[in-house]
């Protein structure tokens, strides 16, 4: 390859241009499915539904960064959010209630960080068991109840506009993306998060104080389960008990996932998450105005999600050889990493 | 095999272990049914142990084929969306087709199941997708390719054959007709993990994937054998699901995979593979299943239910693992120790 | 973070904002043509069972005569959150009205005033939503009747006395909440003092659900004497469950049902009597309520008038409120006559 094409192609072949291209092409399409899409309030309203799983998405970034999984931060907001309405519907005052909201939040993480980071437990089994633990407890808080009519000035956050046309929280979504990309690619916490989930025990011996970044990892999970509470009792002005036990799971996985971050661990930008995010909201927008099922739908997305892992080991698999292409922080040889570290030695008997 | 034996070979530690925990759950169990057969009235008639019965035979089915799953390190989160198809593809066939004998309606509910099932295992064995992530994809796949097939209709009990209709409540010798497919189930499932080679490799698998491969093992068919198992099972829950239930609408199934899990874990079938077995899962489906209703005879509110399903995965995964842990040094201890001495002998000599 | 390694990705995300740009610049500001045939959405509690998809097919039809253009679609669980993302969808895709049965009152209401907001008429049916969030509501037959006719027809099979139980939809659903209120106001009457009331439980509109519900009711109330169940879903899986335990003769049931649902139920003796509505007329109404209303001749005012097609002239009565169909009631006798 010349050098101009070489120069061309690492600018190209980056995830997030990608992602970029998918993007348009899937603007084009969703244009084909529906007149509505390509009006200018639908196109800036694009990701106000979903800014709650732009923010749970962040959050799990961090964590499968550092080589772990965290499959409970959905019903961690879910008891986020009816702690909250819990306490407003007794009275505190509503920012109160927020704070606790975000408490809780981390509180959950916290909890999930402990049982992982410090006692070494496997996380996916751990936040498997957590996500339904947490799911009946905001059973337990609310009950069968819906709790709604919060205050305007605090459901802005979540689902007021500027001046009719612009919603805050498109903005709340990029100030927490531009905070979060910083919080990952500028400081030393960052670094660490990617070391260890490059090569745990090497992090360990370069001085990485690996237990305390577990635990911040996950308590970080639960504090963004706590804002998008916030962000999610802001567009639907109302929360039950089953708050995002349908599809969200999945699309914030997706989104995760399909924003180029490796799901063993130790490559992966938050640019690449949130472009992924605007994928999959324009996706899910384009098939809505379609009158496209939710099921089908969640097929879409599910499909998606595995074309995006697929197309993830292939590009691992091909790294080896000529084509190279770049995702953010990946530094590591190619080797297979264990999801899980095995308990029990096999041993071989000669 | 002496005990002394036992304990000196690795896995027999290992195995002495899990075998207490199938044990264990077997205490906790009688001394459940011990503790509600006194606080709750009613529970203790045959009608209510055949509502029981009745409940949990399909948890067990679908538990069985879950098993093989996770004792390869994997995890199916797709059955509950397999059910509702399985179950809607039972009940649509037998609405337009009166006469269709119910053994091949079952059969067709497993085909499609197997169908299902060997997709996750292309996916996860051949595709390298992490089980979790594939099978949360064809979780809503399946579902969605549900809700294609019905078009958000549902099939009414009013449409079915009264011979289905009937089939759940019969009671052959006593026993719920679903309880006996649960046992058939649960017999041929153990008896396969105990004494089919290809089933043994499972746990080879689930201890250690690497080593597995290196010693000849072929872990990629393996995997997707017990995928396909794992669907094929949940077919069959399907079928009974329908029989159970008749009526089948789009969200037929959906969280059912929690129910499953819940009893595999508790049921001391290891979530990192390698250990565990059918006995173990049917008694740990039994335990939730009596808690459970014993919580409903006693009038606990049912959101305790939730909680009491997440939080016991908690509890029971870190003790596991814990134990696990210890194990574990105890194995590397003992592996040096070995290695120390057979040294000073050999210096010695 | 050297500044060459910074460059990518700002450039990056400025081409990205800046299609972003130009593609919210280039895109047509949505128009609101004036019209002869109106936009209607009918969201329904969501779809899937005979009710809801009669009401859909009826407002078809009385989209058909009016020459508006009707669509259905909802969420595939009782869910308000899921309804919002309906709402906000028709009001992209240029609705005139919007007609909803409200899985939650409240919960729907913020979404509903944005769309008020933009000149969308909202009218409720079904299950009304908050007052202040629709223009109109086409409501069954009264909720009051409803109430106590359902505790007339359990009592007059049970004796009047035992303990009861009432197996309910979703626990937010303000239609159900009416009358359950006022089934308990029944039983502090006279006549039903001696029917006791033990507990409610919720199905949420799901099958799989409302038959475990019913079945951990017959398990935790074993002296149970009768069961209402004002949801079609509800009295359908508990007639199931009754006829599956063999407890047909031991328990009474009644509620609201489909014939076709309720039809072998009711002639094997499981529920002697149901009631209901014509869904389908139902959904006919609604849509030329809506109509009327885009077209300014309904305001919601007591007393106006309307002619909803081949159903006749109905009235507004207080409270913006419509009662759009009589009430119907299916025993042995007449179950074969209705086929919805």
């Amino acid at each position: 390859m010349s050098g101009l094409g070489r120069a061309v192609w690492r600018v190209v072949a980056r995830w997030e241009v990608i992602l970029i291209v998918l993007i348009v092409a899937t603007g084009i399409w969703s244009a084909t499915l529906s007149s509505f899409f390509l009006q200018r309030a639908n196109l800036l309203d694009l990701l106000t539904p979903y800014i709650f799983l732009g923010l749970l998405a962040f959050g799990l970034t961090f964590v499968v960064i550092a080589g772990e999984i965290d499959i409970s931060v959905v019903s961690t907001m879910a008891v986020a959010a009816a702690s909250f309405a819990h306490l407003w519907n007794a009275g505190v005052n509503v920012w109160l209630a927020a704070l606790a909201a975000l408490v809780v939040g981390t509180g959950l993480g916290l909890v999930n960080g402990l049982l992982i980071g410090v006692l070494n437990l496997p996380s996916l089994a751990i936040t498997l068991g957590t996500l339904a633990a947490y799911r009946g407890l905001a059973y337990l808080i609310l009950g069968g109840e819906a709790i709604s009519g919060f205050p305007t000035s605090f459901t802005n956050i979540g689902g007021g506009y500027i001046r009719n046309e612009l919603p805050v929280a498109l903005l709340v979504l990029c100030a927490f993306a531009l905070v979060l990309g910083l919080l990952l690619h500028a400081t030393r916490f960052g670094r660490y998060l990617y070391a260890l989930g490059s090569n745990r025990e090497a992090a360990r011996y370069s001085g990485i104080p690996v237990t305390v970044v577990r635990v911040t990892v996950f308590a970080l999970a639960g504090l963004m389960a706590g804002f998008a509470a916030i962000t999610y009792l802001g567009y639907y002005g109302s929360v039950q008990a089953d708050a995002g036990s349908g599809s969200e799971l999945i699309d914030v996985v997706t989104a995760v996932v399909l924003g180029g971050v490796d799901i063993f661990g130790g490559s992966g930008s938050m640019l690449g998450v949130l472009l992924a995010l605007i994928l999959v909201a324009e996706l899910r927008n384009g098939m809505q105005l379609a009158n496209v099922s939710g099921a089908t739908q969640d097929m879409v997305i599910g499909g998606l999600l595995i074309a995006a892992i697929l197309a993830g080991n292939a590009l691992r698999a091909a790294q080896g050889g000529r084509l190279r292409i770049k995702r953010a922080g990946s530094r590591k040889e190619v080797t297979q990493n264990s999801q899980l570290d095995s308990p029990v030695q096999a041993t071989i008997e000669t | 095999m002496s005990v002394r034996a036992r304990v000196v070979s690795p896995q027999g530690l290992a195995e002495t272990v899990f075998r207490l925990r199938e044990l264990g759950i077997f205490i906790a169990l009688s001394l459940t049914v011990v503790f509600f057969s006194i606080r709750a009235t009613n529970f203790a008639t045959a009608g209510n142990w055949r509502d029981i019965a009745t409940d949990v035979s399909i948890v067990i089915v679908v538990a069985v084929g879950e098993t093989m799953v996770v004792l390869t390190r994997n995890i199916d989160l797709s059955v509950g969306s397999i059910v509702g198809l399985a179950a809607y593809a039972s009940s649509n066939t037998l609405a337009d087709h009166h006469g269709m004998p119910l053994v091949i309606t079952a059969a067709l509910a497993m085909a499609i199941g197997l169908a299902c099932g060997i997709g996750n295992g292309l996916l996860v064995a051949v595709g390298r997708i992490p089980a979790i992530i594939a099978t949360l994809a064809t979780l809503a796949i399946y579902r969605g390719v549900l809700f294609q097939v019905t078009h958000g209709e549902n099939v009414f009990a009013s449409q079915l054959p009264q011979n289905f209709l009937d089939f759940a409540a019969k009671t052959p010798a006593g026993v719920p007709s679903l309880a006996w497919i649960a046992i058939g189930v649960a017999l041929v499932g153990g008896a396969v993990l105990r004494w089919a080679p290809w089933a043994r490799d499972f746990y080879a698998i689930g201890s250690n994937p690497d080593a597995a491969r290196l010693a000849g093992i072929p872990t990629t068919r393996r995997v997707m054998t017990a995928f396909a198992i794992s669907g094929m099972l949940a077919g069959l829950g399907g079928f009974m699901f329908a029989a159970r239930f008749a009526s089948v609408d789009v969200v037929a199934g959906r969280g059912f995979e929690l129910d499953v899990v819940t009893a595999v874990v508790i049921g001391g079938v290891n979530v990192f593979g390698g250990s565990g077995t059918v006995l173990g899962a049917v008694l740990g489906a039994l335990l939730v299943a009596t808690i459970q209703n014993g919580f409903t005879l006693l009038h606990i509110s049912e959101f305790w239910k939730i909680f009491f399903n997440g939080a016991a995965i908690v509890v029971v995964v870190t003790i596991d693992a814990l134990i696990t842990q210890r194990l574990q040094e105890n194995l590397r201890r003992r592996r040096r120790a070995e290695i120390m001495s057979a040294r000073e002998q050999a210096a010695e000599t | 973070m050297t500044k060459r390694r910074l460059m990518l990705p700002v450039a990056v995300v400025a081409a990205a904002v800046a299609v972003m740009a130009v593609a919210a610049g280039v895109g047509t500001a949505g128009s609101n043509e004036a019209n002869a045939s109106y936009k209607l959405f009918l969201i329904p509690k969501f779809i899937g069972i005979p009710v809801f998809t009669l009401n859909g097919a009826g407002a078809k039809a009385a989209g058909k005569q009016l020459g508006d253009t009707v669509t259905y679609n909802g969420p595939t669980a009782a869910s308000a959150t899921a309804q919002v993302t309906f709402i906000n969808t028709a009001v992209q895709q240029g609705a005139n009205a919007i007609i909803i049965s409200g899985n939650d009152p409240n919960a729907v209401a913020p979404a509903l005033k944005r769309a008020m907001a933009k000149g969308v008429k909202v009218i409720s049916y079904d299950a009304d939503v908050a007052a202040d969030a629709r223009d109109l509501y086409v409501s069954p037959p009264s909720a009051k009747e409803i109430g106590y006719a359902q505790v007339e027809w359990l009592g007059s099979q049970i004796g009047y006395k035992g303990d009861i139980a009432i197996l309910s939809a979703a626990a937010t659903a303000a239609n159900q909440n009416t009358w359950i209120k006022y089934m308990k106001q029944a039983l502090k009457t006279k006549k039903y003092k001696g029917m006791n009331l033990v507990k409610v439980v919720y199905g949420d509109d799901n099958d799989t659900k409302s038959a475990q519900q019913m079945q951990a009711l017959l398990q935790g109330y074993p002296d149970l004497a009768g069961v209402i169940s004002p949801t079609t879903v509800g009295v359908a899986a508990a007639a199931r469950v009754l006829q599956q335990t063999k407890n047909c003769s031991k328990v009474a049931l009644t509620g609201l049902g489909t014939p076709n649902q309720m039809r072998s139920y009711i002639k094997a003796g499981c529920a002697k009597k149901v009631g209901l509505w014509d869904e389908f007329k139902f959904g006919y109404v609604a849509a030329y309520a809506a109509h009327n209303v885009l077209d300014g001749k309904i305001t919601g005012k007591a007393g106006q008038k309307f002619q909803a097609g081949k159903e006749g002239v109905k009235t507004v009565g207080p409270n913006k409120t419509v009662v759009g169909v009589p009430p119907l009631v299916f025993t042995k006798a007449n179950i074969d006559k209705f086929h919805f």
